[in-house]
């Protein structure tokens, strides 16, 4: 047939680029998905709250750990361990509270009563800071050399607003309750 | 198929709809740089840091959307293939793309002075909405591979429906996972916000949704542009070849 398409030179080999594209595409959603799967079974980020790592302390050890609860006011000391700044306090979670040595700078926003993850371990014994006033005082402490903040979805303007956390959170109860026995 | 010849062919793609909605999008922009900047008053906690939320959340928002429409416009083409579908389901996710990177790239800028990390990878919201961004520029990427047509759009389908299980596990990964992840839940649903600090963050959502709006038009018809020419091109190359083929017929019965 003279309208057919007149034969065409043979196609040349595929490049190996266009080989290895697909390939690597292909391996690179299967360790997303892979990735995507291992992170949402064990998130490292699991933190115990105070109570809950005061209660697994003996289970706990001295493996390394990611603690929460809620820094107390009139137990912030901050100083200097050597050349080390160190920030010592305690935080409360359900009705606890953990003694923390922190060696380092806290995290910008670090505040009474705002929610901080702390990665560390336990110790047992006195830190040997002076000028310090642990609230749970039970002879452990927490050495954390790393800090964040978790803070919450309020985004509030408000003069009154230490006075109005201190009304609407248990953890500025607890606090207040801590400190002033 | 009749194509246009390229003289024919329009060589541009704005109409009296896309340039209201472009103005649009320029005049939301300007109120939101003013209300964010100069409006909403600053955060007890955060101070000015704050102020992120309102490019965060909509991009946010957006990349749910443009990757949702991406879905949507993979099934129709796996289904009644559908060139339209296939064309919309592209554009959404380059737009989808620019949107999970901006989210990514305000949530770590807003993450230093707040949370003091700019990234943690144990966070789940965090790692999941990384791997969507990986799991879309893949999409991208198998769109941009030579070869047929109907196959690329078929496989890229394929990737967007794989991506698309993950939209939800990063939408609700904060309340699936709170005890495993740093990042605060829902600002919109959850949250307790300023009344102009909530207004600016909805504006934030419909200036964004528009310009996606907007985006998308234009990017559409791009790629129709685009897929008209490669198809008036092999149309020619077709002609050129019977028109060859009929001279080389006639030369040989001389």
């Amino acid at each position: 047939m003279t309208d057919d398409l007149a034969p065409q030179q043979p196609r040349p080999a595929r490049s190996p680029r266009r080989k290895i594209l697909p390939a690597a595409i292909a391996i690179s959603v299967l360790a997303a998905v892979v990735g995507l799967v291992w992170n949402l079974v064990g998130g490292s980020l699991f933190f115990y709250n105070a109570n809950e790592a005061v209660e697994r302390r003996a289970e706990l050890g001295d493996e390394r750990f990611t603690l929460q609860g809620s820094p107390v006011g009139c137990s912030i000391t901050e100083g200097f361990q050597g050349d080390v700044p160190v920030v010592v306090f305690s935080v409360s979670f359900g009705g606890e509270a953990v003694d923390i040595v922190h060696f380092g700078d806290p995290a910008d926003l670090f505040q009474p009563d705002v929610p901080v993850v702390l990665d560390g371990y336990w110790v047992q014994g006195d830190p040997g800071v002076v000028d310090r006033t642990p609230i749970a005082d039970d002879g452990w402490y927490f050495a954390s050399d790393r800090m964040r903040v978790k803070h919450d979805n309020d985004y509030i303007n408000d003069d009154d607003y230490d006075e109005r956390l201190a009304e609407s959170e248990a953890a500025a109860e607890f606090a207040s309750e801590a400190c002033s026995a | 198929m009749t194509t246009p010849a390229i003289s024919e062919a329009p060589v541009h793609t704005r109409s009296t709809t896309s340039r209201l909605l472009g103005v649009a999008v320029l005049v939301g922009l300007v109120a939101l740089v003013v209300l964010g900047f100069f409006g909403a008053p600053e955060d007890d906690e955060q101070a000015d840091a704050v102020r992120l939320i309102f490019v965060h959340v909509p991009s946010a928002l957006l990349t749910y959307a443009a990757f949702s429409v991406t879905a949507v416009g993979s099934v129709m083409w796996l289904w009644k293939r559908s060139v339209w579908w296939d064309l919309v389901a592209h554009g959404s996710a380059e737009l989808g793309v620019i949107f999970c990177g901006l989210t990514l790239f305000t949530g770590s800028v807003w993450g230093r002075p707040t949370w003091n990390t700019y990234w943690d990878w144990g966070d789940v919201r965090l790692v999941t909405t990384l791997i969507l961004f990986l799991l879309m520029i893949g999409y991208l990427a198998v769109r941009s591979m030579g070869g047929d047509e109907s196959a690329i759009a078929t496989r890229s389908a394929i990737v967007a429906l794989i991506a698309a299980v993950n939209l939800p596990i990063v939408n609700r990964s904060v309340e699936w996972w709170f005890d495993r992840t740093l990042h605060q839940k829902s600002s919109l649903t959850d949250g307790n916000l300023e009344d102009l600090t909530l207004f600016t963050l909805l504006l934030g959502v419909v200036v964004w949704s528009i310009f996606y709006v907007w985006a998308m038009i234009h990017r559409f018809r791009v790629g129709w542009l685009e897929r008209e020419l490669r198809v008036g091109d092999l149309d020619l190359a077709i002609e050129q070849r019977r028109a060859e083929a009929h001279a080389a017929g006639d030369g040989g019965d001389q």
